[in-house]
């Protein structure tokens, strides 16, 4: 009896060994194919993908002249639909692909206007002030200028973070992640270079998330999403889970588990809309930093304006249009007026839709 | 009897093993020697330093807030006289607390919002005149604080006699007594919402958060130790001087340039700054760096810290006011004192956190 109740007992201190590690262990179902650590896979090719992102890039470059100088609004418009050779990378001009066609309806017609203001300031002979359209210099290091509106809008920025939401979040979610991996799509015939149809679909994806291929071991050259799910990371490791996501799901295609491929797409989809809420977040934080630097400040809650805005263009998003205007709407009209207050609601509001109160003040 | 006590002991000890063993890993911030009494440290420098340090303060507010109303309510050369005296009072005061940008002041913003300098004359004009103003907004700050007073005060004549006609015959003289009395209000109502905060359950709060983390108290005072020492540095010398635009010096950007005590002032705030790292005549970080043998270049890191101390001191020492006309006129003065100031934040930012393992988290405002 004695001996049984000590074998017992040991046995259920194993146990409480064994249960009190459970959390360090994901039980995954392992498929039967193998996930490689890196995005090397056969026929991987999103070229494209790349391409609009350095199309948008070399946009956002020319509207910073701004602080230069008159910006050229039509070239402008040119490389946003890719017409008359507007860009200086040559490739580009002979791509024969487009910026405008492929983003989200609204913001095809949303970015004329921002390029109308970003013109508009750049024309001004005053320096930005409230009130004063302009361009303004930080107080801490001059030396760093932003092209701001009469109320303290950069539009550079509201153009760079919409088309993170409606170009990169837009075609990831919209055109890859639920209609690029549907039973319709072609995952048999294999074309040379690029893979089957849906094979293709996830890698242009991967390649809007605008990052390295053995990411995030290797860091060099992330762009847009791929540069801010570093920058969040510190509070919400969206760099982990989209990588090993994108493998997973990639693997599962040419292994033709559409079960495991659509249980990645929905964690993608899902961390790109919890992302932008931690994006926004990490903007408050900049202006936390740049509380007496009144354009710097404007700059950054321009960023997170421009975050939370653009979630209006993510077709998968469960946050509402309801629940996005009650944020937008704690945005003083004029960003001169920002004021602690504001910072704090603004703030919560968006820790509490996407539950981050515990990690608010270090992404 | 005996051995099922054996026995439960051995399970218990598996137990915690397993629970140990599942710990998060992670490195373990040095914390120096642990022995030291960090409680008593807190405890004297909220009992001795803070809390008193903000009762003068407020009271000084108080009464430059009362000198205002009566300046306000019968302008005349007697009353701008006492209102300018509060002020240098109340400015002087604060030196002694702006280093507490934590806790009841951080709910206030109330460096940003007493002391953003150099103030905007050419906002407080428009609020002066337009009467149309939110001084709760951020860009509002430098029309606001005692910079502001500093230049509605003493700036907006070349004498008391011109200045009084400010407040008397000037078409805008009413309009900028109601300004005058509404940035003394902010500054007398914050003053006193952090004083209330430390009278009341404040204190507990900072004397239990005891460790060396992050949110601990001797984790924000280490950081708003050195982001003072900063406003200091930088914003009080280093910027006036040039030192952060290659040599351009930027005299009207100094702290109270209008009143013209800004090296009385930055004496003050060394002073102050000094006092909290000695905790006064009680344990301090000086004690706290003595236990935990902090060295540095073979010697104590406490000494060093101690005689960067009372170098800097002598550097500001050798200047006078007004310190405006001194990046004028004596240029390699100011720029040795700032020399040995900078010397002194590495001293306090780097080697005193990093032998106590605190964590300097704040935004780098240095330029380097």
């Amino acid at each position: 009896m004695k001996k049984y109740f000590t074998v017992l007992s040991i046995i259920s201190a194993g146990l409480l060994i064994i249960t009190s590690c459970k959390k360090t262990h994901n039980v995954d179902i392992a498929p039967n194919y193998t996930v490689p650590t890196t995005y090397n896979f056969t026929n991987a090719n999103y070229a494209d993908a790349t391409t609009r992102l350095g199309m948008a890039t070399e946009m956002a470059n020319l509207m910073n002249t701004a602080t230069t100088g008159v910006v050229d609004g039509q070239r402008l418009l040119n490389m946003f639909t890719n017409t008359n050779s507007p860009f200086a990378t040559a490739a580009y001009n002979t791509s024969g692909i487009q910026i405008k066609d492929q983003c989200f309806a609204q913001l095809q017609t949303d970015i004329p206007n921002f390029i109308d203001s970003i013109v508009m300031v750049s024309k001004s002979t005053q320096p930005a002030s409230r009130g004063v359209a302009g361009i303004g210099a930080s107080s801490v290091t001059p030396a760093t200028k932003y092209p701001q509106t009469a109320t303290g809008v950069n539009y550079v920025q509201i153009f760079k973070k919409s088309i993170m939401g409606g170009l990169v979040c837009y075609e990831i979610v919209n055109n890859y992640m639920v209609n690029g991996i549907a039973g319709s799509v072609d995952n048999t015939t294999v074309v040379p270079g690029s893979g089957t149809a849906m094979e293709h679909n996830w890698d242009l994806a991967f390649g809007y998330w605008g990052v390295p291929v053995n990411f995030p071991t290797n860091k060099t050259g992330a762009v847009y999403w791929g540069s801010y799910t570093t920058q969040i990371d510190s509070g919400y490791d969206a760099n982990m889970i989209l990588m090993d996501a994108f493998l997973k799901g990639r693997a599962a295609i040419s292994n033709k588990d559409m079960t495991g491929t659509k249980a990645q797409a929905t964690i993608i989809m899902q961390t790109f809309e919890r992302a932008t809420g931690a994006a926004a977040l990490q903007e408050i934080n900049e202006i936390k930093e740049a509380l007496t630097d009144n354009v710097k400040r404007n700059s950054a809650l321009s960023e997170c304006y421009g975050f939370v805005n653009s979630l209006k263009y993510n077709p998968a998003r469960k946050i509402t249009d309801a629940q996005i205007n009650a944020i937008l709407a704690l945005f003083p009209k004029n960003f001169w007026d920002l004021t602690p207050a504001d910072i704090d609601n603004i703030q919560n509001a968006i820790a509490t839709q996407y539950n981050f109160q515990d990690v608010k003040d270090i992404l | 009897m005996h051995t099922k006590f054996i026995r439960t002991a051995i399970i218990a000890l598996i137990a915690v093993a397993a629970f140990q063993a599942c710990k998060k890993t992670g490195t373990t911030p040095q914390t120096g020697n642990t022995g030291f009494d960090r409680t008593g440290m807190l405890t004297n420098l909220s009992k001795n330093i803070i809390v008193p340090g903000y009762i003068t303060f407020q009271a000084s507010v108080v009464q430059l807030d009362s000198a205002i109303t009566l300046f306000n309510a019968n302008a005349n050369i007697t009353t701008l006289g006492n209102v300018q005296a509060a002020f240098k009072d109340a400015y002087e005061k604060w030196q002694s607390v702006s280093v507490f940008d934590f806790g009841p002041a951080s709910n206030e913003n109330l460096r940003i919002s007493l002391n953003t300098f150099p103030a905007d004359v050419t906002q407080i004009n428009t609020n002066v005149s337009t009467g149309s103003y939110n001084l709760a907004a951020l860009s509002t700050l430098p029309a606001e604080g005692f910079p502001a007073l500093d230049y509605l005060l003493f700036g907006t004549g070349a004498d008391n006699n011109a200045i009084l006609v400010q407040y008397t015959t000037d078409g805008q003289a009413t309009k900028r007594k109601a300004y005058l009395a509404a940035v003394s209000t902010v500054i007398r109502t914050k003053a006193t919402n952090v004083l209330n905060g430390w009278k009341t359950t404040y204190p507990a709060t900072f004397i239990a958060a005891s460790g060396t983390d992050v949110g601990s108290s001797i984790g924000q005072l280490t950081n708003e130790l050195n982001e003072d020492f900063e406003v200091l540095k930088n914003y009080e010398i280093g910027i006036p001087a040039g030192t952060e635009s290659m040599g351009t010096t930027f005299p009207t950007k100094v702290q109270a340039y209008y009143s013209k005590i800004s090296l009385q002032l930055a004496l003050l705030h060394l002073q102050a700054i000094q006092n909290v790292y000695l905790g006064g005549s009680g344990l301090g970080f000086d004690d706290y760096l003595i236990e935990a043998k902090a060295t540095y270049n073979g010697g104590s890191l406490n000494d060093a810290i101690t005689a960067q101390f009372a170098t800097a001191t002598a550097k500001l020492q050798a200047l006078s006011d007004p310190l405006a006309n001194q990046i004028t006129s004596n240029l390699t003065g100011v720029t040795a004192a700032y020399a040995a100031l900078q010397m002194q934040t590495v001293l306090l930012k780097t080697d005193m956190p990093s032998a106590l393992g605190i964590l300097i988290t704040y935004g780098d405002t240095d330029g380097d």
